[in-house]
């Protein structure tokens, strides 16, 4: 099928930009732009004429509407719902190609289900007021369609036909390093959503200290009921503090990680494709660190904070590319 | 790594031997021209004398990873310069010290450079220059330099990196005019490099380095000198343009540019073959000599 994999591209760059426009609706305040779902104030457009205004204050008097923050929120969810119809489209053809034993038809059947999730974590993350686990959720469900379509499009590429999965040292190593990556997204989530990220203003230090005191227990209780409003977020100082020197830990060790997986990469790969995404790794990871600190040394402007989540995206594409470039084209397990 | 050195036995095993081969390892000149356009990032943050702890720590510090660097450089390269002229009299493929040793000194000034960035001046500075180094030491060494004839063009980021480090040390953040300063050494890397590649075309070509001379020939090389010098000259008015500085600066950037121009379009014109060399020479004088005015203009400021 011609179309397979250039829909499989498409798809893979429109959930990047729509994973960033996430992040970008957040970091605004936006989330609750239309505190309603799947339309806005009720209306399947943005409220825009006195009218329309007038009736959304009146269904919604707790939350005036706010038309520049309610355009963020809609323009996420039309992009992200052009985005189902497109894996939507891609599962479709794969399912009438089923019989083609080149065909891959699980992973686009299941990213259907994944992006169906999605929906519905996004419709929690508005009808539960931002509850923090929905938000960490929701910017990983992101970040594993991201990282499924990118896969799905690498490994449909006709000039190399898959061989044997081999488990060669450097593609372990970069599952490994995937999958720390992952926590640590989930722990910059987790900061994000609790508002934790200027808890520590200052840096190396936090408030001064190298180790202040920390409440790890109430930072990190996954589950606190339904019904509260956690935007401003809910915790006191300690937590925040806890949250946000938990993901500092993390940088340092996904880092450290990283750093490793880059190196052995660009120094020990066998093909052209995985010591550049070694390269690129190294240069990641320094570019996202150097934007967390200017982040915190300027109090958070929203433009970092949304390169920041950008950078994650972009990195967990170059460890995909570096898992699909080291694992197909080694002939042998080992060397 | 460098086992070709670790095996044979050490020629010279007296202390000042090792110590002069040490240094040797550092890359002494070019360490010095970092760290001259490092302390013109310091002096260029401030209006007034930078603190004294940014000026001595940030300087030690700059210098210590630029030298841990080139130190890296050498252990990494140490099977390729054993093959050209040019680089088989360094320490490492001469057998005047063991890959062990090198590695060893390498880390430990990376550390040492680490903990004074860090502790002593503030931890950003620590960060992008731990950064620059493993750019150096690592993408372009190891990855760019034999991955692609734009290698010196990527890998010059890392290199035109300094004067951003040393602003930083000073200011502890990263400021338009100090980005201003890693353009020119960003744009000044190509034609300095490609002069020398051109010279020693041959021998980047025996060892399988894709310098654009050897991928793209002489004449394209030349060519892409001549375009990137006027593309250098008119970065290096933008100091001016901006009001970072005055009619001092303008006046030595532009006398500069004419003869880096000058020799940029008689490497074009000609094939005499001492041109690439002294073109190359002539680069290095060149950089000083702008950021030495770029110091004197901040201390001696005339404007229009």
């Amino acid at each position: 099928m011609l179309w397979f994999r250039p829909l499989a591209l498409a798809a893979a760059v429109l959930t990047l930009a729509v994973v960033v426009l996430g992040a970008w609706v957040r970091l605004n305040d936006a989330g609750l732009g239309c505190p309603d779902w799947p339309g806005c104030y009720g209306q399947v457009t943005v409220p825009q004429t006195a009218a329309e205004l007038e009736a959304a204050q009146a269904a919604f008097p707790d939350r005036p509407p706010e038309p520049g923050k309610a355009w963020l929120e809609m323009t996420h969810r039309y992009a992200a719902g052009i985005l189902g119809l497109l894996i939507l489209a891609i599962a479709v053809i794969a399912w009438r190609r089923r019989d083609d034993p080149e065909q891959r038809v699980f992973l686009p059947v299941f990213l259907v289900a994944l992006v169906i999730f999605q929906a519905l974590l996004g419709m929690w993350t508005v009808t539960l007021l931002l509850k923090p686990i929905l938000v960490v959720l929701h910017l990983l469900g992101g970040m594993t369609t991201l990282a499924l379509l990118w896969w799905l499009y690498l490994s449909t590429d006709p000039k190399r036909p898959p061989r044997a999965l081999a488990a060669p040292p450097l593609g372990m190593a970069a599952v490994a390093g995937l999958i720390m990556l992952g926590l640590q997204i989930a722990l910059g989530g987790w900061t994000s959503a609790n508002y934790a990220a200027l808890a520590c203003p200052d840096f190396p230090t936090c408030q001064a200290e190298w180790w202040p005191e920390m409440d790890f227990a109430d930072g990190f209780v996954l589950w606190r009921g339904t019904g509260i409003d956690y935007e401003g977020g809910v915790l006191d100082n300690d937590a925040r503090v806890a949250v946000h020197m938990t993901h500092r830990v993390g940088a340092i060790v996904t880092a450290l990680v990283l750093f490793a997986i880059g190196g052995t990469a660009v120094w020990r790969a066998r093909t052209r494709g995985a010591r550049a995404a070694g390269a690129w790794l190294i240069v990641l990871v320094c570019l996202q660190w150097a934007i967390a600190v200017s982040m915190l040394a300027r109090g958070l402007p929203v433009m970092l904070a949304t390169a920041h989540n950008a950078i994650a995206a972009i990195l967990v594409l170059t460890l995909v590319y570096l898992i699909y470039k080291s694992w197909r084209m080694q002939p042998t397990p080992g060397r | 790594m460098a086992n070709a050195a670790d095996t044979r036995t050490l020629s010279d095993p007296s202390l000042g031997a090792l110590l002069a081969s040490l240094y040797a390892l550092c890359k002494p000149r070019v360490v010095a021209l970092i760290v001259f356009t490092a302390v013109v990032g310091m002096l260029l943050a401030t209006p007034d004398l930078p603190p004294l702890g940014a000026l001595l720590f940030g300087t030690l510090g700059i210098a210590f990873a630029a030298a841990s660097a080139a130190a890296l450089n050498h252990v990494l390269d140490a099977r390729v310069d054993a093959q050209m002229q040019r680089t088989r009299h360094r320490p490492l493929p001469a057998g005047r010290i063991s890959g062990t040793q090198a590695v060893v000194f390498a880390f430990a000034l990376g550390l040492a450079s680490m903990l004074m960035l860090g502790v002593l001046v503030n931890p950003l500075t620590a960060l992008l220059t731990f950064c620059s180094l493993i750019g150096y030491a690592v993408v372009y060494t190891l990855y760019l330099k034999r991955a692609t004839p734009q290698n010196i063009v990527i890998g010059g980021a890392a290199g035109a990196a300094p004067p951003v480090l040393g602003w930083t040390a000073v200011t502890g953040s990263i400021d338009a005019h100090a980005l201003l300063l890693f353009l020119i050494i960003f744009a000044w890397t190509p034609p300095h490099f490609w002069a020398l590649a051109i010279a020693r075309r041959d021998e980047y070509a025996k060892v399988g380095i894709p310098m654009l001379p050897v991928t793209h020939g002489d004449a394209f090389t030349r060519l892409h000198i001549l375009l990137y010098t006027i593309l250098l000259v008119l970065v290096t008015l933008l100091p001016y343009l901006t009001r970072m500085s005055g009619l001092i600066y303008l006046a030595a950037a532009l006398l500069l540019g004419a003869g880096f121009l000058y020799y940029a379009v008689r490497l074009k014109a000609s094939e005499r073959p001492e041109l690439p060399m002294r073109t190359f020479a002539f680069s290095i004088k060149y950089l000083t000599a702008l950021f030495a005015f770029l110091l004197i203009d901040h201390y001696l400021p005339f404007y229009l």
